[in-house]
């Protein structure tokens, strides 16, 4: 298989939204699932101290992500980028996933775990599920998540990592 | 039969994740270089999909399958929360080229990675929980 073209893919997820009010009465999103898994080993905070259920259809969805990649993976149907190693990130994109990189990952995951509870969402819920709602509180963290975004890939990322 | 529609949905959601190289760094990385149209076009044309879906709702009045009628809600302002947690979210996402749904495939396709991803982001979710009583919203 090769890449999926973005007009198939993109289509293919703003349908999700959809299916999922149609079919479940839910709105988009992943994070939550998190809040969920947090409200298991903390469970006397107060931000935990809510009603779970509500969430509980988010970890069976990302149950669902994780079929899809285990299936892919074991029938070796994933496809990598073609990478150009002429560009700065290129060079960098090829060992990126190298165990020697732990700490970007941890510490990356850190601020995607509290960014995404303290914005109240994440790509799927605000960016995708809330700006086809038109929401004000979307658009305002979706322009977040490109400047953070921005901010680390030209300015952070090149002093921090050398391929 | 709710959990399987669930699991399903949630399926189709990472086989185009991955289909699409959106899961990747590189990927993530050539979108905030703007080197390539891919991502804009993933996000674009998912944004706009999921849009048109909606008013198609609202205007056919349709009704979801256990006959309730479906009113999505926009989520509540909170100025602090958006700006500053959607910076640090994008600060993760360029850093790890990962946002949320991602950091779960890695889980599948890297899993070492997936696990550190995982780790860090219950641990800032846990931080979160603990300090949000002093932050501003």
């Amino acid at each position: 298989m090769s890449l999926l073209p973005w007009y198939i893919a993109g289509p293919l997820i703003g349908l999700i939204v959809p299916l999922l009010l149609i079919l479940r009465e839910k709105q988009l999103g992943v994070s939550s699932s998190f809040r969920y898994a947090g409200s298991f080993v903390l469970p006397k905070l107060s931000y935990f101290n809510y009603k779970k259920a509500k969430d509980a259809w988010q970890v069976q969805f990302s149950l669902g992500i994780l079929v899809a990649a285990v299936v892919f993976y074991s029938f070796d149907l994933v496809v990598d980028p073609e990478i150009d190693a002429s560009l700065d990130y290129g060079l960098s994109a090829l060992e990126i996933y190298s165990l020697d990189n732990w700490w970007i990952f941890l510490f990356g995951g850190l601020v995607i775990g509290f960014g995404s509870r303290y914005a109240d969402g994440c790509t799927a819920g605000h960016c995708i599920m809330g700006n086809s709602l038109f929401a004000g509180s979307s658009f305002v963290t979706t322009l977040g998540f490109f400047a953070g975004g921005l901010f680390v890939s030209h300015v952070v990322f090149p002093l921090i990592y050398s391929p | 039969m709710k959990f399987l529609i669930t699991l399903s949905l949630g399926f189709l959601f990472g086989a185009v994740l991955i289909s699409s190289q959106v899961f990747h760094w590189y990927r993530i990385q050539e979108m905030f270089h703007f080197d390539s149209f891919h991502m804009f076009g993933v996000l674009g044309s998912a944004i706009a999909t999921a849009a048109i879906s909606i008013g198609l709702i609202k205007r056919y009045k349709l009704k979801s399958i256990a006959g309730n009628s479906i009113k999505p809600q926009a989520k509540k302002r909170k100025p602090f929360g958006n700006i500053l947690g959607g910076l640090l979210f994008g600060i993760g996402w360029g850093l790890t080229g990962a946002c949320t749904a991602p950091i779960i495939i890695l889980l599948g396709l890297k899993w070492k990675i997936g696990l550190l991803l995982i780790a860090g982001a219950l641990c800032g979710t846990l931080i979160f929980a603990i300090i949000k009583p002093k932050l501003p919203e």
